[in-house]
């Protein structure tokens, strides 16, 4: 599959809508990276390095390419050589090596809670700058539906089910987890447990650290293997995309390949196992919903339907259109925090949108969207919270097993 | 002043990120949708407003140097690109729709506004922009304009000239004028004709008013399947000769649609058909089931496998995309792609045709056909591996023989994708050194220091004045 410069990416390009330089384009940065390939350009070439940081890794471009042209693993491939001449950049690297060890990363997100749960984020994420979106990113991860917990049917007639925890998810999405596996098991899903998880990896692939992604890989498919599910049910597209493309990250490790690949098979975005069961509707919620699409579920897992499958289960439901709900928000991972002048500028016309669209809830299936927009959304101060469509589909269900309405 | 000062120069209009000088960030802009030519540019500008363009076109006109503007680069003619120390204006941060009038059906879009965000616009007031070219997706209503761009709907609907109604032309001296006239025809000479389809070499759009249309009342969109092309032909031709004037007719070839099929765009294509009719009708809904059903009884007629309807939006809409993205998904079956664009008298199809496949088979190549068969619009993609010298060496002879047969059988070189660079050796055989050279003194009224779009569309040693240099004396 080869790039023939049709340019039929350009406009499904965030960066390149936002900057009108094709250097920040797909078809121009293939163009830079078959450059480096073919030694036309040296190794340390700083524009290069520059416009391959700016690419949010957001895959909008494969999902409008006709040839097939698979860019988000050439962008992969070509940072992981620059990474050889040139190291990422000290925060980059800074919040990789976090993500690889858990006891860290548990102690960092200890003290994001605290800052959440007293307040303290929300006071300080009108700040102005970095500092201020930091924080205004961790208010905005605060649970938006006061659900309370119930003990759903279990039948477990359709297999069993391990849950990814996921880093962000466990740390400060917790709420997100216990409705994954409330609505799961509510659909005839048994969940199993799954100790010794880890990071899945997908912030140091697409920072080009190419071996740390593959060490964690292996812890997990190691971890996964032991629970004999039959499905690995994943609530965060960005990592759901990796686990399903661990077969391609580890195809040329001998003893790990076929592994990777057989774990990777088993991998299932949360609202893909919900579509697959009905999913079963709940009670009545009149609530009005905007669906912005994340890009590692439309663009890199193909997943359009499934979603909307899920918030068509929670009855009278009004589901409104987000404009361009299939272009990135900018938060790509660690982007937010590295690029974080270009984050907001892609960001920017979609929390337009939302305006526009007047409704008090966003769903969508990613932690990071959630938290880039809901940030987005408390800093323009736009009435409005972020929500995992999980979470409307709990609360729906929750309703129906007489709890507390799901409104606060 | 150097190309360094001109860079500072360009810079304190525009700002620094509007200025493209290292040959690492202008490679990006050496190629347009034609992957066959590369020119690497020496110097871009990228301005963000209409006086940035005027700031830079007068400057430009100061230091008497040359310039190409460019668009989103989707353009088929190496028409884009830089030749010599030419600087490269991209209008592609211009984008904006700066007015819709309803009433009237009239809207005013900067050069750099993307076609199909035209149509979006307007959808609200039930009205679009007619001329849709397969890059409509990316490509601008300026390109549009500097090629005078068709599309599959133009059969019914014309080309971007009967869509335009007034341009604001920066000349390349740097004066500013208005061509044709919202309110309608203007007197004088018809210089608007002479601008749509001057690929640049008349100076630039600063902004274009052009026509919208309503939306039919009704649309059908219809897919037949064939054995063979000669089938296809024979059915298109039905068609046309029976008074029903379609909104489009395209045909697609076997290997065309083997590699839709394979893309992200799979739109349901019969893969073991040898051609497809993409056929459609819209209009009136009293009455138009009745031409729908003539139409299909046409193509069965003609030998015709299938003829199916699409059942709603979404099956035309992917019916359509899989014949709008057919370019682009040529990666698929090699990593090089020549596009090439004749027309033909239709009735000649199936003969043309035939001598395509003839001279693919002497030259052993593989060329994908799409066409908008209604018109005559021939495209002949062929794909083929550029690290091959031996393959890329019969590929370019195979072209040639190709083009020369399209105006042998009364046809022309370019449907829609203009001259360019690509086309330029053909001009000859289509037009009289007395027809070339008309068309040299028009260029010389726009832009007598020929600065515009430099060694482009008509080939510089057809131009009389140009034969009188001393330059071109040393060369004889």
């Amino acid at each position: 599959m080869t790039c023939v410069h049709c340019g039929f990416c350009l406009q499904a390009c965030p960066t390149y809508l936002a900057l009108g330089d094709e250097n920040d384009s797909p078809r121009g940065r293939i163009l830079l990276v078959r450059a480096l390939a073919e030694g036309a350009l040296p190794l340390d070439d700083p524009d290069v390095r520059t416009h391959l940081d700016r690419c949010l890794g957001c895959r909008g471009c494969e999902t409008a390419c006709p040839s097939g042209v698979p860019y988000g693993h050439i962008l992969e491939a070509a940072r992981a050589t620059l990474n050889e001449t040139e190291p990422p950049p000290r925060l980059a690297r800074a919040v990789l090596a976090m993500f690889a060890r858990p006891r860290f990363l548990a102690l960092a997100l200890a003290g994001a809670r605290v800052l959440r749960l007293t307040g303290i984020a929300r006071l300080l994420a009108r700040l102005p700058g970095r500092l201020g979106f930091a924080c205004a990113i961790l208010a905005a991860s605060a649970p938006p539906l006061a659900t309370r917990a119930y003990v759903p049917s279990a039948r477990g007639v359709r297999g069993t089910v391990a849950v990814l925890a996921g880093c962000v998810m466990r740390g400060l999405f917790a709420h997100v987890n216990r409705a994954t596996e409330r609505v799961l098991s509510t659909n005839g899903y048994r969940i199993v447990s799954s100790p010794g998880q880890r990071c899945c990896g997908a912030l140091h692939a697409h920072a080009g650290d190419l071996a740390g992604a593959r060490a964690l890989a292996r812890r997990n498919i190691a971890a996964f293997e032991q629970t004999g599910a039959e499905h690995i049910a994943v609530n965060a597209s960005g990592c759901g995309l990796m686990i399903k493309e661990y077969g391609h990250l580890l195809a040329d490790d001998p003893a790990w390949a076929e592994r990777a690949a057989a774990v990777a098979a088993r991998a299932r975005d949360v609202s893909e196992l919900l579509a697959d069961a009905g999913p079963a509707p709940g009670a009545p919620m009149p609530r009005r919903v905007a669906y912005d699409a994340p890009c590692h579920l439309l663009h890199g897992q193909h997943l359009a339907r499934q979603p909307l499958a899920v918030l068509a289960a929670v009855p009278s439901l009004d589901v409104v259109p987000l404009p361009n709900a299939d272009q990135c928000c900018g938060s790509a991972g660690i982007y937010s925090l590295v690029q974080p002048l270009l984050a907001q500028q892609v960001l920017a016309p979609k929390l337009t949108e939302i305006a526009r669209a007047a409704a008090p809830l966003v769903a969508t299936g990613n932690p990071g969207c959630m938290m880039h927009i809901g940030a987005g959304m408390l800093r323009a101060r736009i009435p409005a919270r972020t929500v995992h469509p999980v979470e409307l589909l709990d609360a729906s269900y929750a309703a129906a097993h007489g709890a507390t309405p799901p409104d606060r | 002043m150097t190309r360094d000062e001109l860079a500072d120069a360009l810079r304190a209009i525009v700002g620094p990120r509007g200025v493209l000088s290292r040959a690492s960030e202008l490679l990006p802009l050496s190629a347009d949708g034609l992957p066959t030519y590369r020119l690497p540019p020496t110097l871009a500008v990228l301005p963000s407003t209409r006086q940035h363009v005027i700031d830079v076109v007068r400057l430009l006109a100061r230091e008497g140097v040359a310039f190409v503007p460019r668009g989103a680069g989707t353009g088929l003619s190496a028409g884009a690109l830089a030749t010599g120390d030419a600087v490269i204006i991209g209008l592609n941060r211009l984008t904006r729709i700066i007015s819709i009038d309803p009433v009237n059906r009239l809207a005013v879009v900067e050069p750099g506004a993307v076609n199909v965000s035209l149509t979006r616009a307007a959808a609200a007031h039930g009205l679009h922009y007619a001329p849709d070219p397969s890059s409509q997706t990316a490509c601008t209503i300026g390109g549009n304009v500097a090629e005078n761009s068709g599309g599959p709907h133009c059969l019914k609907y014309g080309v971007t000239l009967n869509h335009v109604v007034a341009v604001t032309v920066l000349l390349p001296d740097g004066g500013v004028i208005t061509l044709g006239d919202a309110d309608g025809e203007t007197p004088g000479y018809d210089l608007l004709g002479a601008f749509v389809g001057s690929e640049g070499c008349f100076g630039i759009a600063l902004d274009v008013t052009v026509r919208l249309v309503p939306d039919p009342q009704a649309v059908r969109t219809m897919l037949a399947d064939f054995m063979s092309i000669e089938a296809g032909a024979r059915a298109t031709s039905a068609v046309i000769a029976s008074g029903i004037l379609p909104a489009a007719i395209e045909m697609m070839d076997g290997p065309t649609i083997r590699a839709v099929e394979a893309s992200i765009y799979a739109a349901g294509y019969p893969a073991d058909a040898e051609a497809v009719l993409l056929i459609e009708l819209d209009g009136l809904e009293a009455g138009i089931d009745d031409e729908a059903r003539r139409v299909q009884a046409m193509c069965t007629e003609a030998g015709a496998r299938t003829v199916r309807i699409a059942r709603d939006d979404a099956e035309r809409a992917r019916l359509w995309q899989g014949r709008k993205k057919a370019f682009g998904a040529m990666g698929r079956v090699a990593p090089a792609l020549v596009v090439q664009d004749a027309v033909i008298p239709r009735t000649r199809l199936p003969d043309v045709l035939r001598t395509i496949h003839e001279i693919a088979a002497r030259w052993n190549i593989q060329v994908c056909n799409v066409f908008h068969a209604g018109d005559g619009n021939l495209h002949p993609n062929i794909a083929f591996d550029p690290h091959d010298a031996d393959a890329t060496d019969r590929v370019h002879h195979a072209m040639r023989e190709i083009m020369r047969a399209c105006v042998d059988a009364g046809g022309t070189i370019t449907g829609e994708h203009g001259v360019g660079l690509d086309k330029l050796e053909y001009m000859p055989l289509i037009f009289s050194p007395e027809s070339l050279d008309a068309q040299c003194r028009l260029r010389s009224a726009f832009d007598p220091e020929r600065r515009a779009n430099p060694g482009k569309v008509v080939p510089v040693h057809a131009c009389r004045e140009w034969l009188a240099t001393p330059a071109a004396r040393a060369l004889a």
